[in-house]
């Protein structure tokens, strides 16, 4: 009897994974469903669950709808993952329409979150990924915080089940490019083209330098964005003197500030983590010529940096998402971040809640665009048209922008970046008032 | 005295104790895991950590004394109320450290030791605050500490059953992740057993309770001859000896069917370890050579499986090709990668041939680190993809069997690997090469007096070593199908030496062990993983402490260390004139001690 | 007839190949491949077209960054290389030793800079952050010794080498579950901030209190060793611990001392690192820690001399070496692979000279 029910799974499994594999090779990018808008929620009607290649997932009357989040929260990156983690909570808070630390409910069903970790790295997304994919009753997964643990890993396990990876803050350009894009991938945050290029514009058109070097950690983070500010910034004319790489562990950075002084750039672009940029920083005032401006992306715009620093002298900026600017903005400081910090004690430390809090709504409203209840409450959904509802989007007005998915998952179509100056940061220990000085909204179009 | 225990050592234990609890307190993990529910609501594992330092504590103040010549173990009653005084001592210390942490500030003492917060001292007093809660504190401890002497002093027969019922509950509330998804993977519901997205149900407890208990009892009664038949047999009749074989090997076939395909990830991260340790165990334990940067052939390993098998280079725009490709299959790709790997291993081996020891393990060190830096480069970025890195390692399709789709038919792959591997190792351990590596690593000036080519058999050891590690690395590769050069550090290095040394220089039953120690256990608590390289560290000094010669010894290899020392220390005084050395930092100086200067 | 000598009865046996003494020939080719790559890779950035070159001054501060960084790498490897001629083990935890001592000076340091106290009075304030480093540092090197070494006295070699491991790991993350992940930014007293220019040299304030202080530290260290009763029971015991303890002297006294004086030296070059990086953390000890013990094995391991000269070395490889060769051959980033380059200096120094720059020399005869 026992072995009967064994192989029966395996066949079955391997059945499924066959189509799965001669489904998921030849497909170009996703399917996109019906055009513009969202759609309400149907009742009564039943779905073709053979149909669908994935299958659906079946949620019985009273069980909870569980989503599942993989993002970093341990290690040193911790305040990233968690942060996203407190956006996708203030999320299922606001489905009763009020963020009062009190869940709301999804046609009638809990929504539950299964935090699983990504350890900010390719080992992480996959054992990550492939323990919410033995999962038949995970929806969706919020997920990845590192774009490592996403590209070719977790994006790859999660989507040969047909299971949606959403993710908040994967800002990679190669996760949403022809070659590498997976069809059950999308992602609220930027592509880092775009931060990169905003950046160039600024130092180049706002600041006026025209030439400059850039300094990256060995993180692919840090190496995209560096090659997306050079190929902009030269393209704007600029001239970059000095390419140069150093490992996040290092604290000596003197022989390589000193060989970037060598070339007398207006501004060191180092869009690195902690400590790094903050070493950069303080150690190249006495090595950088006078004047030489500093820049760090959404890695460095963090806490630690700020006691790091402290109020040694010099400039330093640092790009990142603005989501104050926006239709959201006022709702974004008067209701949000009050409630984030009543509920978790802190304020925001990183800027990808927003993005999370996005990505979890549009998540809602596709479930409830497409789940089915049968009138006694048992809800089904069917995976691939869940993932093509999300796919739908368009217009959807969201906390960080207007979004509207692409066929090949980038749902920030429209991306504003900030800078900021530095002291005045948008993070814990930030000296306000902290706004932006500068900000642009671009599109995937606009830039190399 | 209290029956049997002197009361200095009462304090001394439960002082101790209390110092581990604060130290558990101010590294964070009340803080991390007051909420981790284990059976229950009440039952979680912050509490179990409260009440841990006492028990501990009282088992190693209630031990065994040796007086006079004579092995005195503790009677029952007066243990278990030796063991309440040493849990009353600890809790006192605590509860004093927590009152002098209220009394003083929490906030200020935030700022140093960034773990100390309210919420902390709410959970370590109960919810009731400072004065009020502080004796439910040491009451804890009071308790912790009669548990720890009752596991010490308490009848086998009792002792045994409670403990093993209670580790198992313990145990499997920590797996409260991976069990009830294999469950639902074999089609059997969980809800009995455990709680949603939580620990133990109470009833669920009490079951495991009474079948580990049980179990235990049945061992032990009618274990004891049935034990010693079966031993007997195994060790002479050689028909058993393969049904034996045969046994574990349909045990290790079946293991995925039977565990999901969450377990098989684990195991298949285990299997890599596994195939880096037999590589290690040939050039460590084999040839008797330290090799610190053994993570130089599991990049080389992973590096070239990918550039074989056609994998793209990460970039901005999407892909690339790297200056090198080539489409080979893996199954063709992976045999030339251990070709090249042990002429990667013989590019090592040859200028380390004169070192020894510490020596040999620092340029060893180097050797992998070099590799490491190179693999983040943007020097090497258009072969290997630098800080992006490459993804796309495919080709390990063969019809159905899709690998790189499936952690259960990874696993076979793994296995496969495994087993090769450890049928070499192990018939090279038993051959010619094997012998002169005993030589050589035993003597190696007799060896050479000999005829025993040292030259060559170090080599050897360095290419076979290097071509199995590679083996690991490109299992490595294709499992996740994307390399980043985060995954190629000194860690790597440092938990495959780890491995080796936990489960037995020398021996491969012993890399087994450690690999699923050490590397098995973190992949199924992933709760740990903060605390995991805490928790590497301080096993590795206690399991050195403690029992250096490893889980599974290999005898000869244990005897052996010691010889190998003399014959360093003579060679390190040779080469490096350290007479000289030390003499010329001491201008005119002698190393002769006179007698009056020590006055 | 004349005696035959053993190499005649061989040579009449091997043929005109084997008879080539192959070590000396591949050492004699592996240096003339060195000395060309490294000439040519100099020549070439020297000849750099004018605006490509690196100009004098940039030369001046790669040395000077080069020596400020390695005499600190020399402060800790002498207690690597103390530790090393007393047990012959290499405590792979001293890294840690010394990130404790640096996280003390710093909470003394940033209420002193929180209350002004670290400007006013920059001198006192230097001098207790001195003395709580080095008191740190040898607490913790004192009880890494208790606890994790002692045990093992009379163990095969391998396992302090890997109780070692496991220690600086295990204190490595314990300072990460005290302190948090993240940095901490080391204030500077003003009094330090910027430059002295000494001789016509321009310097930076910090770079000169570093170099000061290590010559003290390792004149003091070798008069001690030298002259004192502790210094020469040290000498001893590293020569021979069981005639030492022969003699009266009580050798774990003395290897407690080795490890407090290491730790306080440790200590010393704590402080000096903060306030020449400017930034704490907790896995600040590890990557400087194998610095240092690869510059204590470079220099010849068990000497003095050899862990300043060995520190120094590595300090100026580490900016010269991708500055001067490096750029030469337009290695794109070579700033990136100043510790593979690093190591590749140990190996190929090692292969000349196995027992390190100040060593013998000699390979064993065989």
């Amino acid at each position: 009897m026992r072995k009967r029910r064994y192989f029966a799974l395996f066949a079955v499994s391997a059945a499924l994974s066959l189509v799965a594999a001669a489904c998921g090779e030849d497909e170009g990018g996703g399917e996109t469903g019906a055009t513009g808008g969202v759609e309400t929620g149907t009742t009564g009607g039943a779905v073709d669950c053979t149909a669908d290649p994935f299958g659906c997932v079946e949620i019985a009357a009273g069980d909870p709808i569980q989503l599942a989040s993989l993002l970093a929260i341990s290690g040193d990156v911790a305040f990233l993952g968690t942060d996203s983690n407190n956006g996708i909570i203030l999320a299922i808070d606001n489905l009763d329409g009020s963020l009062d630390a009190v869940p709301g409910q999804l046609l009638g069903h809990d929504v539950t979150l299964q935090q699983e970790d990504d350890l900010c790295s390719a080992e992480g997304g996959s054992s990550g990924a492939t323990a919410l994919a033995a999962n038949p009753d995970i929806v969706a997964v919020i997920g990845t915080s590192c774009s490592s643990a996403a590209l070719g890993v977790a994006d790859t396990i999660l989507g040969d089940k047909g299971i949606l990876l959403f993710s908040p803050s994967n800002t990679n350009p190669g996760l949403t490019s022809e070659e590498a894009h997976q069809d059950f991938y999308a992602r609220t945050a930027h592509n880092d083209k775009i931060q990169g290029a905003i950046a160039a514009e600024f130092v180049y058109n706002e600041l006026g330098i025209t030439t400059a070097a850039t300094i990256n950690d060995e993180s692919p983070y840090a190496d995209g964005l560096a090659t997306a500010f050079r190929d902009n910034f030269e393209a704007l004319g600029g001239t970059i003197t000095l390419v140069e790489q150093v490992n996040s562990a290092d604290t000596d950075l003197g022989p390589v500030l000193t060989s970037i002084a060598e070339g007398e750039p207006g501004i060191v672009y180092g869009p690195n983590f902690p400590p790094v940029c903050g070493l950069t920083f303080l150690q190249g005032a006495d090595i950088l010529p006078e004047g030489t401006v500093h820049m760090g992306a959404d890695g460095c715009l963090e806490s630690s940096f700020i006691p790091q620093v402290g109020d040694a002298p010099g400039s330093y900026y640092a790009s990142s998402p603005d989501v104050t600017v926006f239709q959201g903005g006022a709702y974004y400081s008067d209701t949000f971040i009050p409630a984030y910090e009543d509920q978790f004690g802190t304020e925001p430390t990183s800027v990808f809640h927003a993005h999370a809090f996005d990505a979890a709504n549009v998540l809602f409203d596709a479930i409830e665009a497409v789940a089915v209840d049968d009138g006694s409450g048992n809800l089904t959904i069917a995976r691939t048209a869940l993932k093509d509802a999300v796919f739908a989007t368009t217009g959807y007005e969201g906390m960080t922008g207007i979004i509207t998915c692409t066929p090949l998952g980038d749902c920030a179509t429209d991306v504003t970046i900030g800078i900021f100056e530095y002291p005045n940061w948008p993070v814990e220990g930030g000296t306000k008032p902290t706004d932006a000085i500068y900000v642009d909204t671009k599109t995937l179009a606009d830039v190399l | 005295m209290i029956g049997g225990v002197a009361r200095r050592s009462i304090v001394r234990g439960g002082l101790i104790g209390g110092v581990a609890a604060i130290y558990v307190a101010l590294v964070g993990l009340y803080t991390k895991f007051a909420d981790l529910e284990l059976v229950g609501e009440q039952v979680t594992l912050g509490r179990v950590l409260i009440v841990a330092p006492a028990l501990v504590a009282a088992y190693a103040v209630t031990r065994p004394r040796i007086v006079a010549g004579e092995r005195r173990p503790v009677a029952f009653g007066p243990g278990v109320a030796a063991g309440a005084q040493t849990g009353a001592v600890t809790g006192a210390a605590f509860a004093a450290a927590v009152w002098f942490a209220y009394w003083f500030g929490i906030d200020r003492i935030r700022e140093i030791f960034v773990s100390v917060t309210e919420p902390l001292i709410e959970f370590l007093t109960f919810g009731q605050g400072v004065p009020a809660g502080l004796p439910l504190l040491v009451g804890a401890s009071v308790v912790g500490g009669a548990v720890g002497g009752f596991a010490r002093t308490a009848p086998a027969r009792v002792r045994d059953p409670v403990s093993i019922g209670v580790v198992a509950v313990l145990l499997l509330g920590l797996l409260q992740r991976i069990v009830p998804i294999v469950f639902v993977e074999l089609g059997f519901e969980a809800r009995w057993l455990y709680r949603s997205g939580s620990g133990l149900t109470l009833l669920g407890a009490a079951l495991i309770f009474v079948v580990a208990a049980g179990a235990s009892v049945a061992w032990d009664r009618g274990g004891e001859r049935a034990r010693d038949r079966v031993r007997k047999t195994v060790e002479t009749a050689p028909a058993a000896r393969l049904g034996l074989l045969v046994g574990i090997l349909a045990t290790l076939f079946v293991l995925p069917l039977l565990f999901g395909s969450v377990i098989s990830e684990v195991l298949s991260q285990v299997m890599v370890y596994v195939l880096l340790g037999i590589g290690l165990n040939i050039v460590v334990g084999y040839a008797g050579l330290l090799d610190l940067g053994y993570v130089a052939f599991f990049a080389f390993g992973a590096y070239s499986t990918a550039v074989l098998t056609g994998a793209f280079l990460n970039t901005t725009t999407g892909a690339a090709e790297p200056a090198l490709s080539a489409d080979l299959n893996f199954y063709v790709a992976v045999w030339l990668v251990a070709l090249l790997a042990a002429g990667v291993g013989l590019l090592i081996g040859a200028p380390v041939l004169r070192l020894r020891g510490d020596y040999l393990a620092i340029v060893t060190l180097g050797l992998g680190e070099i590799v490491s830096v190179i693999t983040a480069s943007r020097w090497a970025q258009p072969l290997i993809g630098g800080p992006q890195g490459m993804r796309g390692v495919t080709k390990a399709q063969i019809g159905g069997f899709n690998p790189q789709d499936h952690p259960q038919q990874f696993y076979y792959l793994a296995l496969a690997f495994v087993l090769l591997a450890l049928f070499v190792s192990w018939r090279l351990a038993s051959s010619r090469i094997g012998r002169a590596w005993n030589a050589m690593r035993e003597d190696e000036q007799v060896a050479d007096a000999m005829g025993i080519s040292i030259i060559k058999f170090k080599l050897l050891a360095f290419a076979m070593g290097g071509a199995i590690g590679s083996l690991g690395g490109a299992l490595f590769a294709v499992n996740l199908g994307s390399l980043t050069p985060a995954s190629f550090e000194i860690l790597v290095s440092i938990t495959a030496l780890a491995v080796v040394i936990l489960g037995g220089l020398g021996s491969l039953p012993g890399v087994v062990v450690g690999a699923l120690v050490l590397i098995g256990l973190p992949g199924l608590l992933r709760e740990f993983e903060e605390y995991r390289l805490l928790i590497y560290g301080g096993a590795l000094v206690a399991i050195m402490v403690l029992r250096p010669q490893g889980l599974i010894p290999n005898v000869r290899r244990s005897r052996e260390l010691e010889q190998e020392e003399v014959t360093q220390d003579a060679w390190a005084k040779e080469v490096t004139g350290e007479a000289e050395a030390i003499a010329a930092v001491v201008p005119g100086g002698t190393l002769g001690v006179e007698p009056e200067d020590l006055e | 007839m004349g005696t035959v000598t053993e190499e005649q009865v061989r040579g009449a046996q091997l043929g005109r190949l084997e008879r080539l003494p192959w070590r000396r020939v591949i050492l004699i080719v592996l240096s003339v491949l060195i000395v060309s790559i490294v000439t040519i890779g100099a020549y070439k950035t020297l000849t750099l077209p004018a605006d490509a070159r690196y100009s004098a001054a940039a030369w001046r501060d790669f040395i000077v960054l080069g020596l400020a960084q390695g005499s600190i790498y020399a402060l800790i490897a002498l207690g690597y290389t103390l530790v090393y001629g007393i047990l012959r083990m290499i405590n792979f935890a001293h890294g840690e030793v010394f990130m404790f001592g640096a996280f003390a000076a710093f909470f003394f340091s940033d209420a002193f800079e929180a209350s002004g106290f670290l400007d006013s009075n920059s001198v006192s304030s230097m001098a207790i952050l001195l003395v709580v480093a080095m008191l740190t540092s040898m607490g913790v090197a004192v009880l890494l010794e208790r606890i994790a070494y002692r045990p093992l006295r009379n163990a095969p070699r391998l396992v302090p080498l890997i109780t070692a491991i496991g220690a600086s790991l295990f204190l490595q993350n314990t300072a990460r579950g005290f302190f948090g992940a993240q940095s901490k930014g080391f204030g500077v007293p003003t009094a330090l901030e910027g430059t002295w220019t000494i001789f016509g040299l321009t310097l930076e304030r910090t770079q000169v209190v570093v170099f000061v202080t290590v010559i003290i530290a390792v004149a003091g260290l070798s008069l001690f060793i030298a002259r004192t009763t502790t210094g020469k029971s040290m000498r001893a015991v590293a020569a021979d611990s069981e005639i030492a303890s022969l003699m009266g002297i009580h050798v774990d006294r003395v290897i407690v001392t080795t490890f407090a004086i290491g730790g306080l030296l440790a200590g010393v070059a704590a402080v000096l690192f903060s306030i020449t990086f400017q930034s704490v953390n907790f896995s600040m000890g590890f990557r400087p820690g194998i610095a240092a013990f690869t510059a204590a094995v470079l220099g010849g391991i068990g000497s003095i001399s050899g862990a300043a000269l060995g520190g120094i070395t590595i300090g100026l490889m580490q900016s010269l070496g991708p500055a001067l060769i490096l750029t030469g051959y337009n290695v794109p980033s070579p700033f990136q692979l100043k510790d593979a380059f690093t190591f590749l200096v140990l190996v190929l120094v090692l292969i000349f000279r196995p027992g390190g720059l100040l060593g013998s020399g000699e390979a064993e005869k065989v």
